[in-house]
């Protein structure tokens, strides 16, 4: 009896801390759900241009994100590092900064066609036209397969029909913009070309005045410079009849209402119309 | 009265002893043996140091870190008049609650203004498209309450949407438009019709509007600040390098500042601070966005734990416009410097003389 006894009580306690460890299984199964869940939703935000200028948000440390992204407009609103995925600008006339101080993020991974533009059909070898299709006037011919890959090219707004496309792309070497003398330029470098027409705005730029630097502001201190395109887009500068620089975008929520008002229309009040 | 208290009576007077406080004899020749006030006093401060000290032997050495912070904050002094070793201390003891608190380790920086360095701001007003970035950006970065109830949110920056308006021949003389921004009519508890300038929370689908122009407006960092000059406990002032700070430790939550203040600048904290852990930044600094506690004043001190180690101010780096500019304006090389000696610069209200190192320009 006394034997049965110990043999049914270790049984008990055997299934007492069976109980015991699947209860802690089961637990532990919803809390460590979510951590894997967590780094596998990769979050995108765009800095300056939507569209243009998306960054993927990753941690560089634990709890310590590259960037954090605004959850109403997908906007980056804060940057644990300025540096992050940046390389060096390269020359720049009439710059004087130690190498290294000046990064940028280079856009021309970002472009999707660019490895093959100058490769594939404008290498300078390619199917010859008869007769040649380069138009009379400065628009752009309406190439079939062109107006498919780039939507901007149909209604070109930059130069009010003066300019077009030859006039910052490559001739010969179409992944590569062109500069004053009919030298390359690197799309990653646009201001060398922007500069041509807009010099006020270059020395501006070269300045800090105009366009965005992030990372140390003392003026010797490594900056990560925003170059012309990552702001502007260089086929729709008018933005239709906004005619101004920068598209318009969806702005951040607007701040709590004080108690007890119910909207904000006194706000739009005005005795005196003006 | 000497009958009530047995203990007391006795010749064993002159130690220090937990007797009350002995009734003063009219006749101090009439009873030589008794210890004087200042031997009394004497005794009794020393016995009330050592139970203070042991009390706060017992609260440091307990397990938990805000209580024994708290305890020693008691005892903290204005911060400018702390010792670099005070300092310290106040900094290590802040790590240890925030640690604690948010569960991450929490950096609270003390680093001083570095001579040579004037911080300057610059605000390009044609740029800006009021996309409120800024005003999020300081949000993430600062610490801020950020709760959904009536004055658990707290932002630093406004941005003011003005309309645009155009000059007229015919009304060049007139000066400035009659009756807008002025309240009119009812009381100050009641305001029948408020005009304001600016809109502050307008919430179009996109932004520029066409018919609009935006202007943000925060601290702007003023070389004479009524601030300043209204604290009862001066727990705010200007630092050598520039920003007007708070010590939030000696804050009395008496709101002078706020109505000094000509630009709106300050926030107060009503409540306690809603700060979820996971948003709140471990890199502090003491007078900058260290978590704020319940009834303190808080304000743009553009970002001190950034600035001071020479980086942009949080504003500064996400505005997609570029509008925002900063630097040291004792350097000629500096982007403010440059904007002062090329562009057209104003200062908001500057006809009140508080000198604001915020300048707005335009191309």
């Amino acid at each position: 009896m006394k034997k049965l006894a110990t043999v049914s009580l270790i049984l008990a306690l055997c299934g007492g801390a069976f109980y015991a460890v699947s209860a802690a299984e089961k637990a532990a199964d919803p809390a460590a759900a979510p951590k894997e869940a967590a780094p596998k939703a990769p979050v995108e935000c765009f800095e300056s241009r939507k569209g243009a200028s998306e960054v993927t948000q990753r941690e560089i440390k634990p709890g310590w994100p590259n960037v954090k992204c605004s959850p109403t407009t997908g906007a980056a609103l804060w940057y644990g590092d300025p540096f992050d995925g940046t390389v060096p600008m390269g020359k720049m006339p009439q710059l004087d900064i130690p190498e290294g101080q000046a990064v940028i993020k280079p856009r021309s991974e970002k472009l999707a066609l660019m490895p093959m533009c100058g490769t594939a059909c404008h290498n300078g070898v390619g199917p010859t036209f008869t007769p040649p299709t380069l138009p009379k006037g400065k628009k752009p011919a309406p190439v079939p397969t062109m107006a498919a890959m780039v939507p901007d090219l149909a209604n070109l707004q930059h130069g009010r029909g003066r300019i077009w496309c030859l006039d910052c792309h490559h001739t010969t070497q179409r992944n590569k913009l062109v500069d004053h003398y009919g030298d390359p330029v690197s799309f990653d470098q646009p201001q060398l070309l922007c500069g041509k027409c807009h010099g006020d705005k270059l020395r501006d730029w070269r300045d800090g005045i105009h366009g965005k630097r992030i990372g140390e502001f003392v003026s010797t201190g490594k900056k990560r410079w925003f170059t012309c395109t990552e702001c502007h887009n260089p086929h729709n500068v008018q933005d239709g009849a906004r005619n101004r620089g920068f598209v318009q975008l969806q702005p951040e929520p607007s701040p709590q209402l004080p108690r007890g008002m119910a909207n904000a229309d006194h706000e739009k009040l005005h005795a005196v119309g003006h | 009265m000497a009958n009530k208290q047995p203990p007391c009576a006795g010749p064993a007077q002159d130690l220090a002893s937990d007797c009350p406080v002995q009734p003063a004899s009219a006749d101090p020749a009439a009873n030589p043996l008794k210890t004087t006030r200042r031997d009394f006093l004497r005794a009794g401060g020393m016995l009330s140091m050592s139970s203070l000290m042991g009390t706060a032997a017992l609260m440091t050495q307990s397990d938990n870190a805000n209580a024994a912070t708290e305890w020693a904050e008691h005892f903290q002094k204005n911060y400018r008049l702390m010792t670099p070793e005070e300092k310290n201390e106040a900094r290590l003891r802040l790590e240890r609650r925030y640690s604690d608190e948010y569960g991450k380790k929490v950096a609270v920086d003390t680093t001083e203004a570095q001579p040579g360095m004037l911080m300057g701001y610059a605000l390009n007003i044609r740029k800006c498209i009021g996309c409120r970035r800024c005003v999020h950006a300081c949000v993430a970065e600062n610490n801020q309450s950020r709760g959904t109830r009536p004055g658990e949110k707290i932002e630093w920056i406004q941005v003011l949407r003005m309309e645009r308006g155009k000059f007229e021949q015919e009304k060049m003389n007139h000066g400035y438009p009659e009756g807008l921004g002025i309240q009119v009519g009812g009381n100050a508890y009641t305001p029948a019709g408020q005009v304001l300038e600016g809109q502050y929370r307008y919430n179009p689908e996109k932004v520029p509007e066409a018919d609009a122009t935006y202007m943000p407006i925060a601290c702007m960092q003023c070389e004479k600040p009524p601030c300043v000059k209204v604290c009862p406990v001066r727990t705010t002032y200007r630092e050598a390098d520039g920003p007007v700070v708070i010590d939030y430790n000696w804050c009395i939550g008496c709101r002078m500042c706020m109505g000094a203040c000509p630009y709106w600048a300050r926030r107060i904290n009503v409540t306690t601070p809603v700060l979820p852990k996971e948003e709140m930044n471990p890199v502090t600094h003491y007078l900058g966005n260290r978590p704020r506690m319940r009834g303190v004043v808080e304000k743009c001190h553009w970002c001190l734990q950034r600035s001071r180690h020479g980086r942009y101010p949080a504003c500064v780096e996400v505005c997609p416009v570029g509008a925002r500019k900063f630097g040291n304006l004792l350097d000629p090389q500096s982007e403010v410097s440059k904007i002062l000696e090329r562009k057209n610069v104003f200062r908001l209200k500057a006809e009140l003389n508080t000198f604001p190192k915020f300048f707005y320009f335009y191309d």
